[in-house]
């Protein structure tokens, strides 16, 4: 057994707790709901073991390659919604969020899982925070964009096991002040290390440029809901804009484009 | 009037409508970065007032969208300062809104920090710095740095694990600063901030064997007595040179390719020679008219350290603006969880 298989595993937990919440939908059980959790506190249980071990194997946090920044990404996902699932019992909203999540096991599975090397200006508590505060950052907006997709679902096909319109309002703009409150530290702690390791604190790259645009984005989210116009419909559709721009921040840079930051 | 003029500076609305309009407009600008890097390339390298003016001045069909940027930036900092002084001065009644503000005091400061540090700040990036030699900063005149030690740490094959100098820091013969350089571990003081970047040997001049058999190291500066009373220089060694048409001779690279010594010959007679000795060409005439032989035998090298030297006079300000933004991201989040567990929220 390697620690790869714990991630198999986790992955399994999750893709048969999307199977439960899709039956809740339509065939509501309280039964069905409970599996459904448990099985995604197994899987977060699991992943997290899978992470601890692989930290422990390495000597150092793992988030230096695109398997590992899935990964994390993953496990950051599935702990967000857990917090939502234990404060709100938000039930079957967390089918998009799972969905989502396995569409990040996936992509990490596919990938070489090997642990790399530390590069020396890697070394440094202040990268690990950095990452680990963008991946809280971006699971806060990805949850963001399941609920926005969520309550455009309830608002045209409402269903009476998905939280009430007002309630998923109330879940989005919590996660988007989360989202931005860490992605604001990710920054912040981004900066110091690179003004420790290259003489300046902001880089003009095109993730430095594209990261201060999604800290920019939801920012303005943060003061669109006290817009009348942007509440409700607007803020869900704003939260899949965003979750586009930390799309194309986190993955679409280093597929499209030649960035030099250390995580392509 | 007035009042309509500061409602408006403080509108909500008018700063959604400028964080818009900036996001769209780095949004597509900065898809043009990866593929203009004769443009763009050297904005980290140099502060980036320096940048708009040997840069994007020139290459405004590429960089308008950086100005026009920047200009909505500052408005959209000016409108922030304005919603802070509008808080402030109502203090009283929106205090329990104090990490709100608090972030919007850090973003400004943060703003103005890099804007400041932008004009009044210069970077030298990856200065080659000889070990035990003394460089200048052009950029920060009558100023020098002396890397003392150097050592490079390894861990079995592959990139070195850290690279350490030891630096002073002179005006004129003046010692300012003395400090260590690391990986991570930089030099920090005020806005001054020196970093590591590589380390390398560069050639700097031959050993040399003259024609009474002595054995000499020709690098810029030495200067050797001959037996017949002349004295020869070194004044410039240069490891890859060229020779053009008019006579004018150019520097190529620092990699041994064409190595040439510019000479100084001078006698208490008065008879003075000057002029350039290509290695692999022989002895000037003038030279060996004046009874002189010079046999290169091996290139001497230097070791030198690169570091970077860069003076960001903002960056103190950036750390307090940060360190502000920090408290008031954290302040708001207990604010909103305390107004939502008050039910606070009318509109939820
Ligand atoms: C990059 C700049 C800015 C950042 C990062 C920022 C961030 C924030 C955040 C995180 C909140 C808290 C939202 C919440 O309570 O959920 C907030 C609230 C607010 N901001 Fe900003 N803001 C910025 C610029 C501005 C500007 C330019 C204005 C003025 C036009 C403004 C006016 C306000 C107001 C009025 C509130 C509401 C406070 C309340 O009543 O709860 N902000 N801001």
């Amino acid at each position: 057994m390697n620690n790869v298989h714990l991630l198999q595993l986790a992955t399994l937990a999750y893709s048969l707790a999307v199977a439960c919440y899709l039956l809740q939908l339509f065939m509501p059980r309280g039964w069905l709901q409970k599996l459904a959790f448990a099985l995604v506190l197994s899987g977060v249980l699991l992943q997290t073991g899978c992470l601890l071990w692989r930290w422990q194997l390495a000597g150092f946090l793992p988030v230096t390659n695109l398997f590992s920044t899935l990964f994390f990404f993953s496990w950051a996902l599935a702990a967000c919604y857990l917090y939502f699932e234990l404060r709100y019992k938000i039930g079957a909203s967390g089918l998009f969020v799972m969905f989502l999540n396995l569409l990040l096991l996936s992509a990490a599975l596919r990938r070489d899982p090997a642990l790399p090397q530390l590069i020396p200006a890697l070394d440094t508590p202040f990268f690990s925070l950095h990452i680990v505060f963008s991946f809280l950052g971006y699971a806060f907006f990805a949850m963001a964009f399941s609920l926005g997709v969520l309550y455009l679902w309830q608002r045209f096909l409402p269903n009476s096991q998905l939280p009430e319109l007002a309630t998923i309002r109330k879940l989005n703009e919590e996660s988007i002040l989360l989202g931005f409150a860490l992605f604001t530290l990710c920054l912040i702690v981004g900066g110091i290390w690179a003004h420790w390791a290259w003489g300046y604190y902001f880089s003009w790259n095109i993730k430095g440029v594209w990261s201060f645009l999604v800290w920019l984005f939801y920012a303005g989210m943060c003061h669109a809901k006290f817009v009348k116009r942007w509440q409700g419909t607007g803020y869900a559709l704003l939260s899949i804009a965003g979750f586009g721009v930390v799309l194309f921040t986190y993955l679409g840079i280093g597929v499209l484009l030649d960035s030099n930051h250390p995580l392509e | 009037m007035l009042k309509r003029l500061w409602e408006t500076c403080c509108s909500l609305k008018l700063a959604i409508y400028l964080a818009s309009a900036a996001t769209l407009l780095l949004m597509g600008g900065s898809l043009l970065i990866p593929f203009n890097a004769h443009v763009f390339g050297s904005m980290d390298r140099l502060a980036l007032g320096t940048w708009l003016d040997q840069f994007a001045a020139n290459s405004l069909e590429k960089t308008w969208w950086f100005y026009l940027a920047a200009v909505i930036m500052l408005l959209f900092g000016l409108n922030t300062l304005c919603c802070f002084i509008d808080w402030l001065v109502n203090i009283r009644a929106r205090w329990r809104k104090s990490g709100e503000y608090l972030l919007h005091l850090g973003v400004i400061l943060v703003l103005i920090a890099y804007t400041w540090g932008n004009i009044a700040g210069w970077r030298h990036n990856g200065l080659q710095c000889q070990i035990g030699g003394v460089t200048p900063l052009t950029k920060w005149p009558g100023h020098f740095i002396r890397v003392d030690n150097f050592e490079p740490v390894f861990t079995g094959q592959g990139p070195p694990q850290d690279m350490i100098s030891d630096i002073t820091i002179l005006e004129g013969d003046r010692v300012l600063h003395q400090g260590r350089v690391q990986i991570n571990q930089p030099f920090l003081d005020g806005g001054l901030v020196v970093t590591p970047v590589s380390f390398g040997r560069q050639p700097s001049g031959y050993r040399v064997r003259l024609a009474d058999f002595r054995r000499v190291d020709f690098k810029t500066n030495t200067q050797i007595r001959l037996n017949h009373g002349g004295t020869l220089r070194v004044l410039r060694f240069l490891p890859d040179a060229r020779r053009q048409a008019n006579g004018e001779i150019f520097y190529r690279s620092n990699q041994l390719g064409n190595p040439a010594f510019e000479l100084q010959y001078t006698h208490p007679n008065g008879d003075n020679w000057r002029g350039w000795h290509f290695l692999r060409q022989a002895l000037p005439k003038e030279l060996v008219g004046r009874g002189l032989r010079l046999r290169p035998e091996a290139p001497l090298f230097d070791s030198y350290s690169s570091l970077t030297i860069n003076y960001d006079p903002g960056a103190p300000l950036a750390a307090v603006g940060s360190g502000l933004m920090t408290a008031g991201v954290l302040l708001a989040l207990l604010s909103f969880y305390r107004k939502r567990q008050r039910q606070d929220r009318p509109e939820v």
